[in-house]
């Protein structure tokens, strides 16, 4: 089994304050700590349990800066056994169309059974990566996968949909699975590994490299153009609750019903 | 390379009990380090024992080490078990997190390096500069620049200093974790990496000492770091010497009766059991009072050892509930610690007990800090 899988390096802006650039386009990243992306490490993790099952290879792909590296090397501290890493600012990175198509370069002449991405990313939440680089690779795809098993010559998924629907799929390989988190635990990638890892085939290329028109994949070339970026004003109300603890539940049971929260 | 058994000097063990016997998690939790230093003898038994979830009950807490007459360190048999589980990868996801933070953001919970040092904003703190010798170079410990809950403990230290006059600086936000809780969680490479890289980061600046404000930097500084130059002191040691200089004076009264736990790190493993006790009976008004089981037989809060990033399987009561009992039983008004993590555990156990009316838990600087002249 050759698989491919895609990570991304985003920023964790749960706790630091989010603040705009002031060219209102981008987010000052100095504060945020950076780690792979949620759903590319469980991506990352499945990838290496159907290697062990399997056997076979597995590839790192991402577009990233040069510090994105301590993530694909505890990648292959985890099992994967070569990664490429692109790195070009030619790329519109905010387009998830432009970005299936540098990773679709990435894998052109490449021979592979299955590629992974995570179902979404952290930072802009857009979902279509995978789907997309499906499109462009002419190949078939399954999102939101939650369980994977290898046939002959095809893949049986369980994809988890809305309320909470799950549905079975085979796919035909090669295929594009995007996967979504909770599919297994991600393991812990030991310092010895990462050590180690530092000995395996690590590429930097860029779109030249890849043989990829920069014109084809940059700001022009999308159809997305990212007008600005703001924070939100915040509006919200306070009620609180008074009353015994028992009339303090029924009144709140009372307001999460009305609301079509329960 | 040495075998488990040489590593850990396993032969060397009498199996006379009294590290099972002492050990305060035993109450709670099925481990019996006399059992697992017997069993480790096989090495062939090895991976059979990693896989046992008692070796994540230990808290560190040293009580084994302390009492076993031959000098060896019965819970290192565990840590080196759970060594083995971790270089699999197969550990707890909690656990897997705060390490892997450790590695990319040079603290365990997951806080971004950049905000390290936000503790600070508001406050005139001298920041360490390499360049520029001092006599006291604070080292300020992850969970206390991070955790709202413990920040106290290092602004009123600066604001106690400011007013002391004394020499000191922080160091800035490129301070990283000690390692003390990699090193019992097991990740020994982890471990042998920040060693390496904090002894060259600490050896560049120029100070009389480095003051810790964890006991658990404290003694890992002191007891894992031999390449480091300047000495390490807890700041407790700081204050009495300031103290007795007369340097220190306090505001008002506190009429509470006050009982100090013993944390491990700082007295089991630190061996500091005084300089405590000397601040808060400097307390005007305080009455101090004492646990039975105080000093070398403290009652661990469990807090150590990594419990922080692993829950125990048992159901009994935790140890950090008996010891707010083992408070309420002895009228105190205030359980007094020096450790950020037994702050932690104490107070979730009197929350829990629903004693927050009559009783506070507090770390010493916290108390010292409401009775600074200002």
């Amino acid at each position: 089994m050759k698989t491919f899988v895609c990570i991304k390096y985003v920023p964790d802006t749960s706790e630091a304050e989010v603040k705009l650039n002031p060219d209102g386009l981008t987010v000052d990243d100095s504060r945020f700590s950076f780690d792979i992306n949620d759903a590319d490490n469980y991506a990352v993790e499945e990838s290496v349990i159907i290697k062990e099952a399997q056997g076979g290879e597995v590839t790192v792909l991402s577009i990233g800066p040069k510090k994105s590296e301590v993530m694909i090397r505890m990648a292959m501290a985890k099992g994967c056994d070569k990664a490429v890493r692109i790195e070009d600012d030619r790329i519109a990175a905010h387009d998830p169309l432009m970005v299936a198509k540098v990773l679709a370069g990435g894998l052109k002449d490449q021979e592979f059974d299955l590629v992974l991405t995570g179902c979404m990313a952290n930072d802009d939440w857009h979902m279509s990566t995978g789907v997309a680089l499906a499109e462009e690779l002419g190949v078939n795809h399954a999102s939101m996968v939650n369980k994977v098993e290898i046939l002959d010559g095809k893949v049986k998924v369980n994809r988890e949909l809305e309320g909470g629907l799950m549905e079975v799929v085979e796919v035909d390989l090669p295929a594009v699975l995007t996967i979504q988190t909770g599919i297994n635990e991600p393991r812990y990638a030991p310092i010895r590994g990462i050590r180690q890892a530092q000995k395996k085939e690590l590429n930097v290329v860029s779109l030249d490299d890849m043989g990829i028109d920069a014109a084809a994949v940059n700001a022009d070339a999308s159809q997305v153009v990212l007008e600005k970026l703001y924070i939100p004003e915040v509006e919200s109300s306070a009620e609180f609750i008074e009353g015994e603890p028992d009339e303090k539940a029924e009144k709140l049971a009372s307001i999460l019903q009305k609301g079509g929260l329960v | 390379m040495q075998t488990f058994t040489e590593k850990y000097d396993l032969l060397g063990c009498i199996q006379c009990g009294r590290c099972t016997g002492g050990c305060p998690v035993t109450v709670r939790a099925d481990l019996n380090v006399r059992q697992f230093v017997n069993d480790a003898y096989d090495e062939d038994k090895l991976e059979e024992l990693a896989k046992l979830a008692e070796i994540w009950d230990c808290t560190a807490c040293h009580t084994c080490a302390v009492r076993c007459p031959k000098g060896l360190k019965p819970l290192e048999v565990l840590i080196g078990l759970r060594t083995m589980i971790v270089e699999s990868g197969k550990v707890e996801p909690t656990v897997r997190d705060a390490l892997q933070s450790v590695l990319l953001e040079g603290n365990p919970w997951e806080k971004s390096r950049a905000t390290r040092s936000d503790w600070m904003e508001g406050l005139d703190v001298r920041i360490a500069d390499p360049d520029e010798p001092v006599e006291n170079l604070f080292f300020v410990c992850c969970t206390i620049a991070y955790d709202p809950r413990v920040r106290a403990v290092a602004q009123n230290m600066v604001k106690l200093l400011n007013k002391a006059g004394v020499d000191y600086a922080f160091l800035p936000e490129d301070e990283s974790c000690c390692g003390s809780e990699v090193l019992t969680l097991g990740e020994e490479g982890l471990f042998e990496m920040q060693v390496e890289d904090n002894t060259e980061y600490l050896n560049e600046f120029k100070a009389e000492r480095i003051v810790t404000l964890s006991p658990h930097c404290f003694t890992t500084y002191k007891t894992h770091y031999p390449d480091l130059k300047t000495p390490v002191v807890h700041y407790t040691q700081l204050l009495v010497d300031l103290l007795n200089d007369g340097k220190l004076s306090w505001k008002g009264e506190l009429p509470k009766k006050i009982v100090y736990h013993d944390p491990c790190y700082l007295g089991k493993q630190g061996g500091i059991y005084d300089e405590p006790r000397e601040l808060l009976k400097s307390i005007p008004g305080a009455e101090l009072v004492e646990f039975e089981r105080r000093r070398e037989r403290s009652l661990c809060c469990e807090g150590g050892g990594g419990k922080m990033w692993v829950e125990s399987e048992s159901k009994k009561e935790r140890l950090s509930d008996t010891r707010i009992k083992d408070a309420k039983e002895l009228g105190a008004e205030i359980v007094a610690v020096a450790c950020p993590f037994c702050v932690l555990t104490l107070e979730d156990s009197m929350k829990g007990l629903g004693y927050e009316e009559e009783m506070r838990v507090a770390e010493i600087m916290e108390l010292l800090g409401e009775l600074m002249e200002t």
